[in-house]
């Protein structure tokens, strides 16, 4: 995978610019006279709009504090009555929305309909549409080609009013989608500026809007991101039932076939098609499908060359884009040769829920317990980015979670992540940010039954907490445990002592 | 010894008188050191240099500090003045206890210590004691500077994790060439070596004379040995709570044993996991794991075990089990063999070179050497081994892993593999860097080798036997010297 330093177009850079570009200096004598653009142009800009977002982003550092209130501006653009479409990271964790028309000091109050993290893609609605009516809505358009030229219109930092760049389309890719740092999907590279700000906006060629602004490259210049009009309507369709329900993956690692000796054990010859299976997920729809060591080489009828690419619309993209226009339930078409038979099976797609491990969560208040001082969250992204694990134990079950089937045993990997110092924890020490394995004997597998272990009807001698790699355990006795608890809460300002 | 350079506070106790003794018995040593590179292990990094000051011993020895003479490609030594040299070579080290035993190697030994005599090794020292560290100045002029000491305690100075008795004194010293190690001397005997300069501080650690004793007893048989272990890892007892539960009275101190090394001492004793040790040879451990010593106060447990006995002698250990007191016999010996040695100085890195695939046997100086914040950018696969290798220790001596891809035309596709655990190849479980070799000598009928990983993404790979050897020539010629190091 290349690894790349991505940012998002909106983040807090846009809170600090957006005040001091405040003082915009209307136009007058000393500026170039203001071109009027065509009535066709103009119908266009009324239909994209600044979206203000507040919003509150909760602390995985102490669970039980509010967040911090912060906030952001973006762009988005009408695709139909009361329908506005932005990206999911405008409105990421808003508590208040505003949507303001080109050209109008007004500011409607919105709401989101429809947000979904893992394409960046969201829709809002406003409280009242009458203003906008008579607007045109922009239409979706087709994938854009190489070289051609593309608009990216929106409301970036740099002054307050609406923005107009323009670029060619550089490349066409499979790539990481930023927002949730762990989704791929097709995007497409253009050289026009992307600046914070233009994040939700259109890409426009030919009147029609051809991708979203979304996402840049600070290690590069002249390079943007879109999602480009596939990931856009498959957004829009999966909607369309009344709620989203996510991208579906096969659930299998593949290996490009370039080794001649490989492709000699397998009996490939030198053109060939197919890519190795390398593994299957537990319990992805892959399962019992595949099997490592499988080669693959037709997907829904498309062949798939030994670098795991087909050829959609003449050009050459990774072969996961056909599973990528699909929905949960889809069946997808494998052909393949194990052990040198030809066979063709068929994969049932469906949701995969453990992968969130590695999924940036929003809009969703972290889970936690407390219990004499000692604070239990379940790791996943959020909490790895908010505390800096070094234990070799907890980093291992992070990166194998999936792989390793540990989702099948553990629901939640419970990590000790703080302790609040009390009489009755003051002298243990080295075990914070250690997994916990059991409690009073009990095997650990989700952060509620921690709860109910360290909050029992019968109060036992001692609560006995083993975490994983330290020998010695935490002992808390039981008489002590419930005062222990009330005091850390009242002296460390704990407002609230658990989210299960 | 690492004398910081802003050390400019003068020295008020340099004595000329001195320079007969000194010069009689100090010799400095000069030090070439070479560490094998990491990701290319038929290579030698480049070389570096220490100098410091060794003290003679009887039978024209040399005694200083490991540092001085682990990954040593050259020893040389010089006496005071600077007018003779003469190649040194090994007689003993202990990278553990920091000490080394160097003879002449070659050249003319008699005519370079005709003007030296041994130093006698004294004593002891008492806290409060006034003692002399010697240096030189680059013109052969003796610097001593006194110090006074003021506590002992168990330090480690050289190879990680290896604690011994030393001394800390207080006085300001000055830099001067030849000071990475120097002698401290008292009432005109050696009292230890000087390991450790802190200049903030203007605190030295110096190796206690009872470490410096039981080396070179251990060394005169011409076998050395080295110092004993038990094989146990300990946890303190401070916590009331936790005393509480493992139901030990408040009249004994105690210290929880959290793990207990396969065939040590301490398993075949009978210590078990959980125990709690509240003797070592009659002395009470506290719930720290100090214990009172009749001349240096408290000091840390493992010091009855490590610089005070030998390998072979017995040791009392009483533990409370259950609330059960229980005396148990254990029978020191050297700790045994790690899965990821913790220390390789002195020892090329085992390797071998398929196909421009890079195998090597797995040692925590591999994972140091990804830097100073190694335990966070070493592989993380590799790291969980030196953690916890009671985990993969079933049916290997070593490690065996895929260090990095040379592309070449037998790795084509394999590019960006690297450190991964090697299980089989060619169907033969790989226990080692010699059971590797071995096991790529038989190629399958289809003329392929097979490598599986512990775990990978395949987890089996193929490498085709006739390109790979054809590869391997041409590495030879594109100048890797050797193809492996068994």
């Amino acid at each position: 995978m290349i690894s790349k330093t991505l940012f998002l177009l909106l983040g807090s850079i846009c809170l600090i610019a957006t005040p001091t570009t405040y003082a915009q200096r209307l136009p007058d004598d000393t500026t170039a006279p203001i071109k009027v653009a065509t009535p066709h142009a103009q119908n266009i800009y009324g239909s994209i709009v600044r979206i203000e977002a507040a919003t509150q982003v909760p602390n995985y550092r102490e669970p039980w504090k509010a967040g911090q209130f912060s906030g952001g501006i973006g762009t988005g653009f009408i695709i139909g009555h009361n329908r506005f479409l932005t990206n999911a990271h405008v409105v990421s964790n808003a508590r208040r929305l505003l949507i303001t028309k080109h050209g109008s000091p007004q500011k409607h109050p919105a709401k989101i309909i429809h947000i979904a993290h893992d394409c960046d893609l969201a829709l809002l609605e406003v409280e009242d549409f009458s203003p906008f009516e008579g607007l045109k809505p922009l239409e979706i358009g087709l994938m854009p080609k190489l070289e051609t030229q593309v608009r990216v219109i929106g409301y970036p930092v740099g002054g307050n009013r609406i923005s107009v760049t323009r670029g060619v389309v550089s490349r066409i890719d499979f790539n990481s989608y930023s927002h949730t740092r762990s989704d791929q999907h097709l995007v497409v590279q253009i050289d026009a500026a992307i600046n914070p700000g233009n994040s939700g906006g259109p890409v426009l060629q030919n009147g029609q809007v051809v991708g979203v602004a979304f996402q840049g490259l600070r290690s590069a210049d002249n390079t943007g991101y879109m999602i480009p009009p596939p990931v856009i309507k498959r957004f829009l369709k999966d909607i369309e039932d009344g709620s989203y329900d996510k991208y579906v993956d096969l659930g299998i690692t593949e290996f490009a076939m370039f080794n001649p000796a490989m492709r000699k054990k397998f009996g490939l010859g030198r053109t060939t098609p197919g890519v190795l299976v390398a593994s299957v997920t537990p319990d992805g729809p892959c399962d019992g499908v595949l099997l490592a060591n499988d080669i693959l080489i037709a997907i829904n009828g498309k062949a798939v060359d030994a670098a795991g690419n087909i050829l959609i619309g003449g050009e050459k993209v990774n072969m996961n884009e056909v599973v990528e226009r699909k929905f949960s339930g889809d069946l997808i078409k494998l052909d393949i040769i194990r052990d040198g038979k030809k066979l063709n099976k068929t994969a049932t797609l469906k949701p995969f829920p453990p992968i969130q491990m590695y999924a940036v969560q929003y809009g969703v208040q972290p889970r936690f317990t407390t219990f004499s001082g000692l604070v239990f969250q379940p790791l996943d992204r959020n909490l790895y980015a908010a505390h800096s694990f070094s234990n070799t134990r907890v980093r291992r079950i992070f990166a194998h979670y999936i792989d390793e089937g540990i989702f099948k045993e553990r629901e939640d990997v419970v990590i000790l992540t703080r302790i609040l110092e009390d009489p009755v924890n003051t002298h243990v020490s080295g075990h914070v940010g250690t997994a916990i394995e059991s409690i009073n004997g009990v095997k650990i597998k989700n952060l509620k039954q921690i709860h109910e272990l360290l909050h029992p009807n019968k109060i036992p001698k001692f609560f006995v907490i083993k975490c994983e790699g330290i020998e010695r355990p935490i002992i808390i006795p039981g008489e002590n445990a419930a005062e222990a608890s009330k005091r850390t809460q009242m002296n460390y300002g704990i407002s609230l002592s658990h989210r299960l | 010894m690492k004398i910081s350079l802003f050390l400019t506070i003068f020295i008020t106790t340099i004595t000329s008188h001195a320079a007969a003794p000194v010069q009689k018995h100090v010799v400095r040593i000069n030090s070439t050191l070479q560490k094998w590179s990491a990701s290319q292990p038929w290579d030698k990094s480049a070389p570096s240099k220490r100098r410091a000051l060794g003290v003679t011993m009887p039978n024209n020895q040399i005694l200083t500090t490991a540092e001085m003479a682990a990954d040593a490609t050259y020893i040389e030594l010089e006496n005071a003045d600077g007018n003779r040299t003469i190649p040194a070579k090994v007689v003993a080290i202990d990278y553990e206890a920091n000490l080394a035993l160097l003879a002449a190697d070659n050249g003319d030994t008699d005519g370079f210590f005709k003007t030296l005599s041994p130093i006698k090794l004294g004593g002891g020292a008492k806290i409060g004691d006034k003692v002399s560290v010697w240096q030189l100045e680059d013109n052969g002029v003796p610097l001593i500077t006194e110090v006074t000491i003021q506590s002992a305690d168990i330090v480690s100075s050289f190879a990680q994790g290896h604690y011994f008795l030393t001394y800390e004194a207080k006085g300001s010293m000055q830099s001067a060439s030849s000071s990475y190690s120097l002698p401290v001397i008292k009432d005109g005997k050696l009292l230890g070596l000087l390991t450790s300069y802190n200049s903030k501080d203007q605190i030295t650690d110096v190796l206690a004379p009872e470490i410096i004793a039981a080396f070179l007893a251990d060394v005169k048989d011409g076998n050395y040995v080295g110092f004993p272990s038990l094989g146990i890892g300990v946890s303190n007892t401070v916590d009331p709570n936790f005393r509480a539960w493992l139901k030990l009275p408040d009249d004994v101190g105690g210290i929880y044993v959290t793990h207990v090394r396969k065939d040590s001492p301490a398993e075949k004793s009978g210590t078990l996991k959980g125990d709690v040790i509240i003797e070592i040879d009659g002395k009470e451990i506290g719930r720290r794991g100090y214990y009172t010593d009749a001349q240096y106060g408290k000091l840390f447990w493992s010091h009855q075990v490590r610089g005070i006995h030998k390998v072979g002698d017995q040791v009392e250990i009483t533990i409370l089990r259950e609330g059960q007191r229980k005396i148990l016999t254990a029978i020191l010996k050297r700790p045994g063999k790690r899965l990821v040695p913790a220390y390789t100085y002195d020892t090329a890195p085992k390797f071998l070179v398929k196909g421009g695939f890079i195998f090597q046997e797995l040692t925590a100086t591999y994972l140091k050497a990804f830097g100073k914040d190694w335990q966070s950018k070493a592989p993380l696969d590799l790291l969980d081994v030196l953690r916890s290798p009671d985990d993969y220790e079933a049916g290997r001596n070593r490690i065996v892993f895929l260090s990095a891809a040379v592309p070449t035309p037998a790795t084509t596709g394999y590019e960006r593999m690297r450190n991964l655990i090697i299980a089989k190849v060619n169907g033969k479980d790989i226990a080692d860097i010699p059971s590797l070799v071995k096991a790529f000598q038989a190629p399958g009928s289809d003329g392929l080798h097979t490598i599986e990983f512990a775990d990978g993404n395949p987890k089996t790979i193929y490498l085709d036997a006739s390109v790979s050897d054809m590869v391997d020539g041409q590495l030879l010629k594109r100048g890797i010297p050797i193809l492996s190091r068994e």
